[in-house]
């Protein structure tokens, strides 16, 4: 229930401000309705109107008399009321695919932004593919419920009550017959779908299981191939593809049921409507004229009132979805967002230095990463940090632009808290190069000018002919406006971190944040990534994640970081003659990662 | 479709069932409202009796309807399911007879795209075949026929509806499919940029490009938004116009009924089943223009199916190759390859013989080609030129088996399988025990690590082998390849992950234990090939020095440039600068 409020008030805060047009669809829609319900009763008129005249004509005293009259006025008005049915559909939909898309549009919109506001650790802790499938599942879902089920509800229950209504006032007998079956109607069409329901799911994950199957096996299609596994990978295959069809088979056919069963029910439920009919036109001794008349409405009637409720249900899942989806967006917007600190003060350019003084961090409560850190590196000066995996090198990086915040002591530039600076100017003045490195879609110079988007193109080619990509860009046949993404492979892996590399010079930062980490290149490149490096280094205030020993070697100081404690610092000379951890490390062919 | 006619035999008599069955269901339909007139009729003369016999057929018919209903939609779902599983599982069967280039040519992701999302188009194709599209001729044939036999002199109001609703169809379906094609593309971008803005979001931070990022997807929802409202407009014109077609035919159903009633009487009982004759006719229609545009998404896929079907494997071992025993010999003759499609041969001129149990270093820079002389060596791809040789059967000519019995390749990308580690090694040697699992590991340096845990060998590996480091994958990976004891080992730049120490004791352990073995180590740095017999120099996919390190370092240029350069880094890493 109070998932089911949570939903609700997602969708209330889309589109209450549509307010006035979701009111207006609701007023057409019931009104399309209500000439649907009424149109029938004036062509059963129409048609009592002429069984009328047909008598009066066949009996010569009244033949004189007999008029047409009644059945005009019956035709026109039907036609009237078809008319102003489908004139009042067509504003309804109208209306209602304008501000369905638009609210659908803010929906997503915002979902973005929003996500653009959150905290780090927010992604940290969520697989990008669940957050995405909030854009490719959750939202589909509700605009499919907002387009489909949210106009069927209305329409279908306000004819389904209409029916109901207009039935027991016509014919309180027939009416009962009509609707006698609902209850047990409702019970199967509700097991059918719940089935069908839990056959779809486990389709859904036979598929996926599938999916990964194959994936796997043709990726690695070269160790089969080169070991001769292709009948193995076959009986593989066939045992997965075995299950999917099963359960394949079940999720059809339970959810392919609903419709004739329907179908059938309604079919058989006219036979009783008008068996019921006969019954009572000789049971209460009706006239033919009227008999039939009411016989032909209630025709009509009971097909009306099983479609609404056929509608209705089939339209149940389809809202289900929906809520689930109203209620994971509900929930994302309201997840933490980072504090801009627009009353903060600027950070402007470093002056002395950046420390962290007794640093204490923690990314799950009760267990403490970093344990009373102390580091400071001076105005134009180098520290490199090293240390085992897991020592907390990467969590330190984290901390510098708030990506993260230090559960107790301070990071600090010119003495200043990061927390007391605007979050935007402190991350202008903290640049960070990454050891995975993305490129967006759009052109290579999109993507060095990225953090700089209004650089000329001579700041661009000087920042990547510093980074030692400028020559491989102008290689291809549309230089800097070629057209890239992260999949497709122009760029290969070092060469993705040369144009981050250039996007970091071309941003020029006060402080530089390096991972050194260089995985899978070659030589070539690997040279071109170190002089890079060494060129986005050169002359800046710098915190390095090292790896190379002569990186280490040419900083100024050396911190030694090992289980969440800096247990040595330095220069190299210092740290050698202590002949600690660093030593160690050092004499042990620095197998560091 | 022809690609599904063998498969369709197989399931004749699902096939046989559905069709009945669906004839029947749409002949309940028709005949319903001819009953109800009878019925009517008969109200209209007082005959009981009779009304009560209709009233049992109507009844009859509803359950004989239900019936059929569901025995069409099991047999359809049989057949659908059937068809698109045997179908699946024969293009799976032709995709494992290709070679490393025909995959490469579709790319691994479109053939899992083929096997997955298209095999669930043509599943609703061949359901949508048996359950919808079947049944429309039949309806709107009999309710045309039906219709015209309850009130003949309207047969022209018929053929007029029917090509009113005939005419929206076809103006606006396919003007509708264009816009969902364009709508696919703008949702596709949006998800990129959704993706990327998740994978980026440090970099996007890091920059203060929230806003731009916010403007950037914002651009293409909006666009989005437009195309949505668009074909919703259309809707909105489409559905009403549907209505207002059919609800103008009624009343001049009505009309025309009413000003002759005077001499056809006998037509106002008809009326009602008349107009569900029409409405019948109309509605099938509707909702067939509907199914067809869906079906023509299947075709599509269909195509994309049959593309992979009709793909020849480009290369193919001769099945009635004798099977022997190959020795560790292996010989380049004046072999030269270049990759399909590409302008350049990566290899030129390739002559070397290898004796068994030497050892050979190959370096180089990245696209020297390398790699490529692996590949050749396993026969993953042939020479475009000249013979390769293991064990003096050229390649063109060796029996398979005889071949991955003796050839073994560790990719520098160690790709490890879910499932358990013991799984993976068996690839290397289906036969292999624990023992050689043991002596395997004990080789890679694996079994540190392995041997921890407490299943040992069972252990499991999961998905994307994410329960192991690079080095670990990689020390499991040369696990594989060395448990089925080769004849030649060819390691494509499988230690790279590994730290010097591991490095140098899986080569130590390599020499002592595979004597017999001739070994190819292919590395970037020449610190990893130095101890070789023999170190080949690729350039530019030539042969530019073959010898020892000290015969090169004498009389190669090359080599010694490589070398120093190396050495100078070596230098600096020890601190000497």
């Amino acid at each position: 229930m109070k998932d089911f409020k949570i939903a609700c008030g997602y969708f209330w805060k889309y589109l209450k401000q549509y307010w006035l047009a979701v009111t207006i669809m609701i007023v057409l829609t019931l009104l399309a309705t209500f000439f649907q319900v009424i149109a029938p009763i004036y062509m059963g008129n129409a048609v009592t109107a002429l069984t009328k005249y047909v008598a009066q004509l066949a009996d010569p005293v009244t033949r004189a008399s007999a008029s047409m009259a009644a059945f005009y006025t019956a035709l026109k008005l039907m036609a009237l009321y078809f008319l102003l049915n489908v004139l009042a559909q067509f504003i309804a939909w109208m209306i209602m695919s304008k501000f369905n898309a638009d609210a659908t549009n803010g929906m997503r919109k915002n979902l973005f932004a929003k996500l653009q506001r959150m905290k780090i650790r927010y992604f940290d802790t969520h697989q990008d593919g669940k957050i995405l499938s909030l854009f490719t599942s959750d939202i589909d879902n509700i605009f499919n419920a907002l387009n489909n089920a949210v106009f069927e509800i209305v329409s279908q229950g306000a004819l389904y009550i209409g029916t109901l209504i207009v039935m027991f006032s016509i014919n309180v007998k027939l009416a009962l017959i009509t609707v006698a079956s609902t209850p047990f109607v409702l019970v199967i069409a509700l097991v059918i779908m719940s089935k069908a329901r839990k056959y779809l799911d486990a389709q859904q994950d036979e598929i996926s299981n599938l999916n990964g199957y194959v994936n796997e096996q043709i990726n690695g299609e070269q160790v089969i191939l080169s070991n001769g596994l292709q009948q193995e990978s076959i009986a593989g295959f066939k045992k997965y593809n075995q299950r999917v069809k099963d359960t394949m088979f079940k999720g059809q056919f339970y959810s392919g049921l609903l419709f004739p069963l329907m179908q059938g029910l309604s079919l058989l439920n006219l036979a009783i409507v008008i068996v019921g009919g006969i019954w009572l036109i000789v049971a209460d001794s009706m006239n033919t004229a009227t008999g039939l008349g009411l016989i032909v409405m209630f025709v009509q009637y009971s097909q009306t009132y099983f479609q609404s409720l056929t509608q209705l249900t089939s339209i149940y899942s389809m809202i289900q979805l929906a809520l689930t989806g109203a209620r994971r967006l509900a929930k994302v917007e309201a997840q933490a967002e980072e504090d801009l600190v627009l009353d903060g003060k600027k950070q402007e350019g470093l002056r002395s230095k950046v420390a962290l003084n007794d640093v204490h961090f923690s990314y799950d409560e009760g267990k403490e990463i970093l344990h009373g850190i102390d580091l400071s590196v001076d105005k134009g000066q180098m520290l490199a940090l090293v240390g085992p995996t897991g020592s907390g090198k990467t969590t330190t990086m984290n901390l510098f632009n708030r990506f993260y915040d230090v559960d107790s002591g301070s990071v600090t530039f010119d003495g200043v808290d990061v927390r007391d600076l605007t979050l935007k100017s402190l991350r202008s003045k903290v640049g960070i190069v990454l050891q995975d490195s993305l490129l967006f879609t759009g052109t290579i110079a999109d993507n060095i000018k990225y953090g700089k988007p209004d650089a000329s193109d001579e700041e661009m080619i000087a920042a990547a002919k510093q980074a030692q990509i400028h020559d491989f860009v102008v290689s291809l046949p549309d230089g800097y406006a070629t057209k890239v993404s992260d999949e497709q492979s122009i760029f290969s892996t070092g060469q993705k971190q040369l144009v981050s590399i250039a996007r970091t010079l071309l941003s020029d930062p006060d402080f530089l944040i390096l991972d050194e980490a260089t995985s899978n290149v070659d030589t070539v490149t690997e040279e071109k990534i170190q002089q890079a490096m060494d060129a986005v280094l050169a002359g800046r205030t710098s915190f390095v994640i090292a790896h190379r020993l002569k990186t280490i070697v040419n900083a100024d100081k050396i911190a030694v970081l090992r289980d969440g404690n800096v247990i040595e610092q330095g220069s190299h000379a210092e740290l050698i003659a202590q002949k600690g951890f660093y030593y160690d490390l050092y004499t042990n062919q620095m197998v560091l990662d | 479709m022809e690609i599904l006619k063998p498969h369709l035999k197989n399931y004749l008599g699902a096939i046989i069932g559905a069709v009945i069955s669906i004839i029947v269901a749409a002949g309940a339909s028709l005949l319903q409202p001819r009953i109800l007139q009878f019925i009517l009729d008969n109200l209209l003369k007082n005959d009981r009796q009779a009304m009560f016999n209709y009233g049992m057929i109507l009844i009859a018919l509803a359950v004989i309807g239900v019936i059929a209903g569901i025995l069409n939609v099991y047999f359809a779902a049989r057949v659908a399911q059937g068809v698109t599983s045997d179908l699946r599982e024969e293009t799976y069967r032709k995709i494992q007879t290709f070679s490393l280039s025909n995959i490469e040519k579709f790319s691994a992701s479109t053939l899992v795209v083929r096997l997955i999302n298209d095999m669930n188009q043509v599943l609703n194709v061949v359901m949508t075949t048996f359950m919808q599209v079947l049944r429309m001729p039949i309806m709107i044939i009999g309710a045309f026929v039906l219709g015209i036999v309850t009130i003949p002199r309207f047969w022209w109001l018929q053929v007029v509806m029917f090509l009113a609703v005939a005419l929206v169809i076809g103006l606006t379906f396919p003007q509708l499919g264009k816009m969902f094609d364009r709508f696919q593309k703008k949702l596709d971008r949006s998800n990129t940029i959704a993706k990327e803005a998740m994978q980026g979001i440090r970099v996007i931070k890091s920059f203060n490009q929230q806003e731009n990022e916010e403007e950037r997807f914002g651009e293409v929802s909006d666009e989005m938004n437009d195309l949505n409202i668009k074909i919703g407009y259309v809707f909105s014109c489409l559905l009403p116009a549907f209505f207002l077609v059919c609800n103008v035919g009624i009343t001049a159903v009505v009309y025309l009924v009413g000003i002759n009633v005077e001499n056809n009487p006998g037509e106002l009982a008809a009326i009602t089943s008349y107009i569900g004759y029409l409405m019948q006719m109309l509605f099938t229609l509707a909702f067939g223009g509907m199914t067809m545009a869906m079906y023509a998404r299947g075709f599509v896929s269909l195509g994309r199916i049959k593309e992979v079907l009709d793909t020849k494997p480009d290369l193919t071992f001769d099945p009635n190759a004798p099977e022997v025993e190959l020795d560790g010999t292996v010989e380049f003759d004046n072999v030269s390859f270049a990759y399909p499609g590409a302008e350049n041969e990566t290899l030129k001129n390739i002559s070397f013989k290898v004796a068994p149990g030497e050892s050979i270093g190959v370096i180089g820079a990245t696209g020297s080609g390398k790699s490529t002389l692996a590949q050749l060596m396993t026969r993953l791809y042939d020479p475009t030129s000249g013979v390769v040789k293991v064990g003096g059967v050229d390649l063109r000519e060796v029996n398979e088996g005889s071949l991955r019995k003796a050839v073994s390749l560790v990719l520098q990308k160690a790709l490890l399988f879910s499932g358990k580690i013991s799984d993976n090694l068996r690839q290397g040697d289906r036969n292999a025990t624990t023992k050689d699992f043991r002596w395997a590991a004990r080789i890679s340096q694996a079994a540190e690590f392995v041997e921890h845990y407490d299943d040992q060998y069972e252990h499991p590996v999961e998905e994307r082998s994410a329960n192991f480091s690079g080095g670990q994958k990689q020390r499991l990976s040369i696990t594989r390849g060395v448990v089925g004891k080769p004849k030649v080992l060819i390691l494509d730049d499988s230690t790279s992950a590994l730290d010097a120490k591991s490095e140098k004791r899986v080569k130590e352990a390599l020499e002592k234990e595979l004597t017999q073995t001739t070994t190819f180590v292919i590395a970037e740095k020449i610190f990893s090939v130095m101890d070789a017999d023999r170190i080949m120099v690729l350039d530019q996919g030539q042969i530019v020095a073959l010898g020892s390190h000290q015969e090169l370092l004498a009389n190669s240029q090359v080599y010694r440039e490589i070398y120093e350069t190396q050495r100078a880094k070596d230098k600096i890493e020890e601190g000497e600068l």
